[in-house]
């Protein structure tokens, strides 16, 4: 197809930016929608707008496209979810705010939760990261590490203890 | 409190972590208030591991939706590409069946004589300077021939045979007949089976031996001929009461000279017969009995006075 590396329509370019910015365009819509699946179901129209318009998007200015582009849609959400909403004349979900479960998780408290982690022990960051980050069971861990699984408990154990006491009053 | 939950062995907040260990369970083992905020760290923590997540999966969904696009893209090309094959078809068929229904046609030029088989085996003799058009394909239901000039039709039993001209049409069913056309010269002779010669106004049915012709704006005259073929398939042309010019036009025709007969009148009418292979007699036999002088000049071409 077209060869041009400064083209969004190269294939490669478009998978580059797609790796660049997608973290990114998923963690500012999820801030929007406080859900995860329709953060993701924008990110990916988003994406796919782009392609739509590789043609006429300079690579340069990708990211302020994308970022505008996922806006719109999400604005364009809401108003039909209010739309929605109006015509079955139903009430927002009421959530039940007494239990932590659905306490809202906002931003700040996601940046000092990245705070906290990095200052942990390398040694219970290592291991800490590979758990929630990566989505490792304990056993996968020690084996990575070489650690006893008792060990590995141990870190996490001792991380979590750790963050909550630098987080302190949420 | 800080010992109670660094002391106990088991590690419990991994196992809660972990999901070994249920909320409730950890709830007995802390606070309420240390619950909640080991809670809400957990919820923090399940959604940065969200976000953090590789976007590949995401990736391939976006890579499969822009794929079905280029597919529907390409199946309308495809579709267009089959409607222009499908127009060539169209276009070779067309061509086929108009080249297939387009005319045939054989010409005669100066002195020269045709004798051409038509696919059901009639014969049609064309004279010089003519030209018959028809067409090939149908012949057998739809024997139609376009006649400019002279030619004399053997026609073999069939369906109806027609000679059109732009002074008449003449239909016949299986005969031998000849039509002459030239300018405003028009003349049928039958000479076997039966001709009806049509034109815009009258219908004349020709019996062996008759003859029908007409020059210029006068009435269509009819008149009897004993011969069984016209006298120029023999090498001949003869005529009956023609006005001169016509009989001047046929030898230009049949030796393709030019001839100048600005200073004669060319309304004389001419009976008579002029051969068609020797210049000097034919011109003898023509101009001399008319009493004509003729000169060929520097040109070539032949003056009479």
């Amino acid at each position: 197809m077209i060869k041009n590396l400064n083209n969004i329509c190269n294939q490669k370019v478009f998978e580059k930016l797609f790796n660049t910015h997608a973290k990114d365009l998923r963690r500012f819509l999820f801030f929007k929608t406080q859900d995860m699946n329709l953060a993701e179901d924008i990110l990916q129209d988003t994406f796919i707008k782009l392609w739509d318009h590789c043609n006429n998007v300079n690579p340069a200015k990708a990211k302020s496209f994308l970022f505008t582009v996922a806006k719109n849609m999400f604005f364009n959400y809401k108003k039909h979810e209010k739309v929605v909403m109006n015509h079955q004349k139903r009430a927002p979900k009421s959530s039940n705010y007494e239990t932590p479960e659905y306490l809202l998780v906002e931003k700040e408290f996601l940046v000092k939760i990245e705070e906290a982690i990095s200052t942990l022990p390398e040694k219970q960051k290592e291991v800490f990261l590979l758990s929630r980050m990566e989505n490792k069971k304990y056993k996968e861990i020690a084996e990575i590490v070489g650690i006893s699984v008792k060990a590995v408990e141990k870190r996490m154990h001792l991380a979590l203890l750790k963050m909550k006491d630098k987080i302190g009053d949420v | 409190m800080r010992e109670n939950l660094t002391t106990e062995g088991s590690y419990f907040l991994a196992k809660w972590l972990d999901g070994t260990i249920s909320d409730t369970k950890l709830r007995t083992l802390v606070s309420e208030k240390d619950f909640i905020d080991f809670k809400k760290l957990k919820n923090g923590l399940d959604l940065l591991g969200q976000l953090n997540r590789s976007v590949k999966p995401s990736f391939i969904s976006v890579k499969s939706s822009i794929n079905q696009k280029i597919n529907v893209k390409k199946t309308q090309k495809s579709f267009k590409w089959g409607l222009s094959i499908a127009a060539s078809i169209l276009i070779i068929f067309g061509c086929y069946f108009a080249f297939n229904s387009l005319d045939t046609s054989y010409e005669t030029s100066y002195a020269e004589q045709k004798t051409i088989k038509l696919p059901d085996g009639s014969e049609v003799m064309l004279n010089a300077k003519s030209v018959i058009n028809f067409t090939q394909k149908d012949w057998d239901t739809n024997r139609s021939i376009q006649l400019k000039g002279e030619a004399f039709f053997k026609v073999k039993k069939g369906s109806t045979f027609v000679v059109q001209t732009p002074k008449g049409q003449v239909t016949v069913l299986g005969t031998k007949f000849n039509v002459k056309h030239t300018h405003a010269f028009f003349e049928v002779v039958c000479y076997e089976g039966k001709v009806s010669v049509k034109n815009d106004k009258n219908e004349h049915i020709l019996n062996p031996g008759n003859s029908i012709r007409k020059i210029d704006g006068n009435d269509s005259e009819k008149y009897t001929s004993k011969k069984l073929f016209p006298s120029w398939v023999n090498g001949e042309s003869s005529f009956v009461s023609v006005p001169l010019n016509y009989v001047i036009l046929e030898l230009e025709k049949q030796y393709n000279i030019e001839i100048d007969a600005s200073k004669i009148d060319e309304s004389i009418i001419f009976t008579g017969s002029f051969s068609n292979k020797d210049l000097k007699l034919a011109l003898a036999s023509v101009f001399k009995t008319m009493n004509i002088d003729y000169i060929k000049d520097k040109n070539g071409v032949l003056s009479l006075e």
